[in-house]
């Protein structure tokens, strides 16, 4: 299994009502595999994974993504800074 | 002068926004001009241009704002403002300096939030053209979240932008 921490942010956190989540995944999972855990995991977070944007080590990543070992997830709604 | 003496500056803070700080920063003896994006805390808005969600439907509405409140995923953040310049540098060689600076926190109306700057030896070379392209993808890319608050509530406003692989 990999451990790995999932930073959330603007709606996600408020949704989750935490800033992070500490997971268990199975090695090899993809980031499809970690929103379909999330969504069973976390039922206030399941209608938000299907807009949701990730990132893996600070870098934006995709659906067929392998999460790597010990890696820093985080989750987001479309960026609105400026 | 070489570009890799060229100065890129970025930053995410919770101070205020100096511009002659930030302008002193991308200066160089060879500089003649700077084009400088600043956004500000609209306080009073008389429509929206977009309104793709419920809520922002809602947002479209002539409304007040009292304040609105930043936030950034820092680390992720000023990775993605480096990425901005590199690609303002790949478009513009010949820019000079270029300054990102995001301002987080609460922030009230007719404040700064937001600053772009770039310089170069002369006006011609593209350096407004460099200013908005930098706050256009600031704004699509770089992990900042703002929620609006008024007299009508909060509302998270959401961007529209998805990066793509690569970005």
């Amino acid at each position: 299994m990999n451990h790995i921490k999932v930073l959330l942010f603007a709606t996600l956190r408020d949704r989750a009502g935490t800033k992070s989540l500490e997971m268990e995944i199975p090695d090899r999972a993809t980031v499809q595999g970690l929103k379909d855990q999330i969504g069973r995991d976390y039922p206030n977070l399941k209608e938000a994974m299907g807009t949701v944007l990730i990132s893996i080590n600070r870098e934006y990543a995709f659906d067929e993504a392998i999460v790597p070992q010990n890696a820093e997830v985080a989750m987001f709604p479309p960026v609105s800074g400026g | 002068m070489q570009p890799s003496n060229f100065p890129t500056f970025f930053s995410i803070t919770e101070s205020e926004l100096d511009l002659n700080d930030l302008l002193a920063k991308i200066t160089l003896p060879s500089t003649g001009a700077a084009a400088i994006f600043a956004g500000m805390v609209r306080g009073e808005t008389s429509r929206w241009r977009r309104g793709r969600h419920p809520a922002q439907a809602k947002r479209g509405e002539a409304h007040e704002t009292a304040f609105l409140e930043y936030e950034a995923y820092v680390p992720m953040a000023e990775a993605k403002m480096k990425q901005v310049a590199e690609e303002i540098r790949e478009r513009w060689p010949s820019i000079e300096g270029i300054a990102i600076v995001q301002r987080i926190g609460k922030l009230y109306p007719q404040t700064p939030t937001v600053l772009i700057a770039c310089t170069a030896a002369h006006r011609d070379t593209g350096v407004f053209d460099a200013a908005r392209y930098g706050i256009d993808r600031l704004k699509e890319i770089v992990p900042i979240w703002k929620k609006e608050v008024g007299p009508n509530g909060e509302f998270w406003v959401e961007g529209e932008y998805i990066p793509k692989p690569g970005e």
